[in-house]
């Protein structure tokens, strides 16, 4: 026999047919693209920007992460269940096409069938175990959704649609192959390649003839009408994402990773600074909270939120969307509310996990420039305090700038005013020159490099605070001032490379410093020792040591350096105990985002968490490789009441011990 | 309502600070400039009653040389319409009966409402300034003042006296304001208010013709305090503390001997 079957079978293939069922159908797209077109109008109140440049590097990260499932695919069980629902979904989209084409198309036109022997029997086989492996995808997430919700997931009225209707679609085109086969295939050397639904079939013979029949023309039509019903409900409905969290892949934020829009502060004509509605956010703003599908990955991971602040990404994007959608001149800040947006510590942490590639921080900080720069408002005094200090000094510990160079007094070097011939700039931020638990890191780092015949220089005086803290913070102002001074003094004296032993300067003058013309090197120190250390310049006695290592957050997710500071670790001895969030998901120490500036009032105190974690490891001492983090994890040892159980270090002091 | 704020470029307190070669003021290297704390809250204050009455014109000035000017355009980001600067390189050699009389010259027929200042300026600290100002226009003045209201001419204030207690004041304008912490907290300029700082008119005036009197006053010398022997706390408990202590008596004194 031939392996094959006639289309339309039973429904016919005529006018009766097809008139209606292309009407239907057209019926169905076009309110679709109509639902689609309300939206594209929303996101054209963002303000314009380019999101299409290099096409064939978008159309890649889109397919990986489409075809792939790769983001989603991160957490692993509910990944996993998203992945394979996809990929059966996606097969039995492609089967049913391949219908119509050979139907309506190939076999009208040109007589031509495909659906024919071997092709057909691996047909019948994918279509019927693709739709068995939807079912139960559908099921787990089903059971997951109502049964063991994890706290906090929001389960609204579209979740329902959407598993009603999937479900819907799945068994009615089950019924419909049952029918079909307890009609046409029993005993037929084809039945077995469709095993799901030969079960089908045997369950409905007892209808009898007329029964399958009428079953099968019945549930054929409904199944239809399900089809264009889910077609309709794609705007309408979280059914969005494929098209919009797809779309996004292609529109996603390709780097640097977290630069920020530098802004034109002079401007004549702009009448406002950041964000403060939705008109002044841009397109790709809006379209992002159409992207979110609630899947509180971001939540889970914000160290704000699980330290009882009001912050939620997820909760953030929502509001945004909403008011895009519903209330467009709301100001924003009302909505959202000042206590939520000074919360975030842009660890980034929501937007490395964001299967929807969604960009939360840059929003945040933008919403932060309005407060700051509109209203003159901080989260409290003590910042405000802090901005000022800056001003006047170059840092916000509010100590003589006169004095920013006095730490070296004895070390044998010098800053590059009195000497401009060196191999490295060090620039050493504000806190390994003031603050004392930090020079100590400063002057390992300067011991390390002068075992390994390193001649480092120092600006002294001249050096700024490099603004990160009071970018994030939303004080665009005064970081560019503070920018345009370290850039100015920087490019005077010529130097080739740069190294920072702070991941916030690193990251400024890295990323940010581009956009106001530098141009030269710039390292972290721990990618810098460790080249010191591969090229045999650097020698380092191994002594054993039992410690935990905290990825920064400008190291890591901002930055992607997790595998030169372990190899420090290594080479220094470190029995390292990983602690459970590392990587790209260790949990932030509180003082980022400018919060190192700010009292941590409301909530558990972040770094005090984090130490615990580092407690919960057993090792003796924690290991860090940024001043924010060594100035938190000092002050959450106390807090935590673990002092003289767990040591903070900085990654260059543990090496300086080790030096040959 | 026209209103003169003055103000003073001083340096940050936290700056190290060295006796100049004169051996009479501090030398001015390394030192990074700022407004006089107090003559924030003066600033402030001004604004604030600019904002209540919905009208006024403020006027900020500044003794100095033209380094000050950056400081003035900070007051002027603040809300001062227009600054004039008294451009003076030798301000700190000026006493403050000195300066009391260029800023009563400048203002004597510029029918201002109230003069605001700060109470005492953060390096020289006489304290005189605001209130010899007064004293030369003849009208009433009154320091260190930590709440303002001001209702149709009429001023309610209150002063910080010592030992906590306050002393309630009416006066009518026109009347001088010397300005306490605690009076207001000094405003964040906003970025729209920094650009149009920058276009304000900043009116520059020599010193010579405003100065018309005579010092009174003359600063001898400037010396850091003599190095005293600091004070010592024990710690521990009270067995130890008693063996540490007659340790100390007996070593450093003739007590026990």
């Amino acid at each position: 026999m031939e392996y094959t079957r006639e289309i339309y079978w039973n429904v016919g293939h005529g006018v009766w047919t097809l008139l209606p069922m292309y009407l239907l159908a057209i019926f169905g797209i076009g309110l679709l693209v109509k639902g689609f077109y309300a939206r594209v109008k929303v996101y054209q109140q963002g303000q314009p920007l380019v999101r299409w440049d290099q096409p064939w590097k978008r159309l890649k990260l889109m397919l990986q992460n489409v075809l792939l499932q790769k983001k989603v695919s991160r957490v692993i069980w509910p990944g996993l269940l998203h992945g394979l629902f996809f990929w059966g979904f996606g097969l039995l989209v492609i089967g049913t096409t391949l219908i119509v084409l050979q139907a309506d198309f190939t076999d009208l036109f040109f007589d031509v069938k495909f659906l024919t022997g071997t092709f057909y029997k691996l047909f019948s086989i994918v279509l019927d175990v693709a739709g068995l492996v939807c079912m139960v995808m559908l099921g787990g997430l089903l059971v997951r959704r109502y049964f063991f919700a994890p706290a906090g997931l929001e389960t609204k009225s579209d979740d329902s649609i959407m598993h009603g209707l999937l479900f819907a679609i799945l068994i009615t085109g089950f019924l419909i192959e049952g029918a079909r086969m307890a009609a046409t295939e029993m005993g037929t050397p084809l039945a077995p390649w469709s095993p799901i639904g030969l079960l089908v079939a045997k369950a409905v013979i007892p209808m009898g003839d007329g029964g399958v029949l009428a079953l099968h023309k019945v549930t054929w039509w409904f199944h239809f009408l399900l089809v264009i019903g889910f077609f309709i409900l794609i705007p309408l409905t979280k059914f969005r994402h494929i098209l919009t969290t797809s779309a996004n892949y292609f529109f996603a934020d390709l780097g640097p990773k977290g630069k920020l829009v530098t802004l034109d502060l002079e401007d004549e004509d702009a009448e406002s600074f950041g964000v403060s509605t939705i008109q002044d956010m841009t397109w790709k703003d809006i379209f992002d909270t159409d992207s979110c599908t609630l899947c509180m990955r971001c939540q889970d991971r914000c160290p704000a939120f699980a330290t009882d602040k009001p912050l939620s990404p997820m909760k953030l994007i929502s509001q945004l969307g909403e008011v895009a959608f519903n209330t467009p001149d709301s100001r924003l800040i009302d909505i959202i509310g000042k206590d939520v947006l000074w919360a975030c510590t842009t660890c980034r942490a929501c937007q490395e996990i964001c299967p929807a590639s969604i960009e939360h921080v840059n929003k945040i900080v933008d919403l932060r420039r309005a407060m700051v720069l509109m209203e003159g408002e901080f989260p409290g005094e003590e910042v405000m305090a802090a901005m000022e200090a800056t001003e006047v000094n170059g840092n916000p510990l509010g100590v003589g700038y006169a004095e920013r160079g006095d730490w070296i007094a004895g070390l044998g070097i010098k800053t590059l005013a009195e000497d401009p011939e060196v191999d490295i700039l060090f620039f050493v931020g504000c806190y390994g020159s003031f603050d004392k638990r930090n020079i100590a890191v400063a002057k390992s780092f300067v011991k390390l490099c002068q075992a390994a015949g390193v001649k480092v220089g120092i600006l002294g005086k001249e050096e700024k605070c490099c603004g990160e803290p009071m970018r994030k913070m939303g004080n665009e102002y005064l970081y560019q001032t503070l920018a345009s001074e370290n850039v100015e003094t920087i490019k005077g004296y010529g130097v080739q490379k740069i190294v920072t032993t702070c991941p916030h300067c690193f990251n400024t003058l890295e990323k940010d410093y581009r956009d106001l013309g530098l141009e030269m090197e710039i390292v972290s120190y721990v990618v810098f020792l460790e080249q010191l250390i591969v090229e045999g310049r650097l020698r380092i006695q191994a002594e054993d040591i039992s410690c935990t290592y905290h990825d920064s957050c400008y190291l890591g997710r901002h930055n992607d350096i997790y595998e030169a500071p372990r190899k420090l670790i290594e080479a220094a001895g470190g029995q390292l105990v990983e602690m459970e969030r590392n990587r790209d998901e260790a949990f932030c120490c509180s003082a980022g985002g400018g919060r190192i500036l700010a009292e941590e009032n409301i909530g558990e105190r972040i770094n005090i968490r984090r130490v615990q974690m580092a407690a919960g490891t057993g090792t003796d001492v924690l290991i860090s490789n940024c001043p924010f983090c060594l100035t938190m994890f000092e002050d959450g040892v106390k807090g935590a009441e673990l002092e003289g159980v767990m040591k903070p270090r900085d990654i260059a002091e543990i090496l300086a011990e080790r030096i040959v | 309502m026209k209103i003169l704020v003055c103000i003073k470029q001083v340096p940050d307190m936290e700056s190290k600070f060295k006796v100049d070669e004169s051996g009479t003021w501090y030398a001015k290297t390394d030192l990074a400039w700022r407004m006089n704390e107090y003559d924030e809250y003066a600033v402030e204050q001004a604004v604030q009653l600019k904002e209540q009455c919905k009208e006024g014109d403020i006027t900020v000035l500044c003794i100095g040389s033209d380094q000050v000017k950056e400081t003035m355009k900070k007051s002027l980001a603040m809300g001062c319409d227009r600054g004039a600067h008294i451009k003076d390189d030798e301000a700190s050699g000026k006493e403050p009966f000195e300066i009391a009389g260029v800023i009563a010259e400048f203002a004597k027929d510029k029918d201002f409402e109230l003069i605001f200042t700060g109470m005492q300026s953060q390096d020289r600290g006489s304290g005189q300034v605001g209130i010899l100002v007064g004293e030369m226009l003849g009208i009433p003045s009154v320091s260190t003042v930590v709440e303002f209201s001001y209702e149709g001419g009429t001023l309610d204030l209150k002063r910080e006296l010592e030992g906590g207690i306050k002393a309630c004041v009416k006066v009518s304008s026109p009347a001088v304001i010397t300005c306490q912490l605690g009076l207001n907290t000094p405003r964040y300029p906003t970025l729209p208010n920094i650009m149009k700082a920058k276009k304000k008119e900043l009116l520059s005036i020599d010193i010579g013709d405003l100065l018309r009197v005579e010092p009174r006053q003359e600063t001898m010398k400037m010396y850091f305090p003599e190095k005293k022997g600091g004070g010592l706390v024990l710690e521990g408990e009270a067995a130890d503390l008693a063996d540490q202590l007659i340790k100390i008596l007996k070593e450093k004194t003739g007590v026990l001997a």
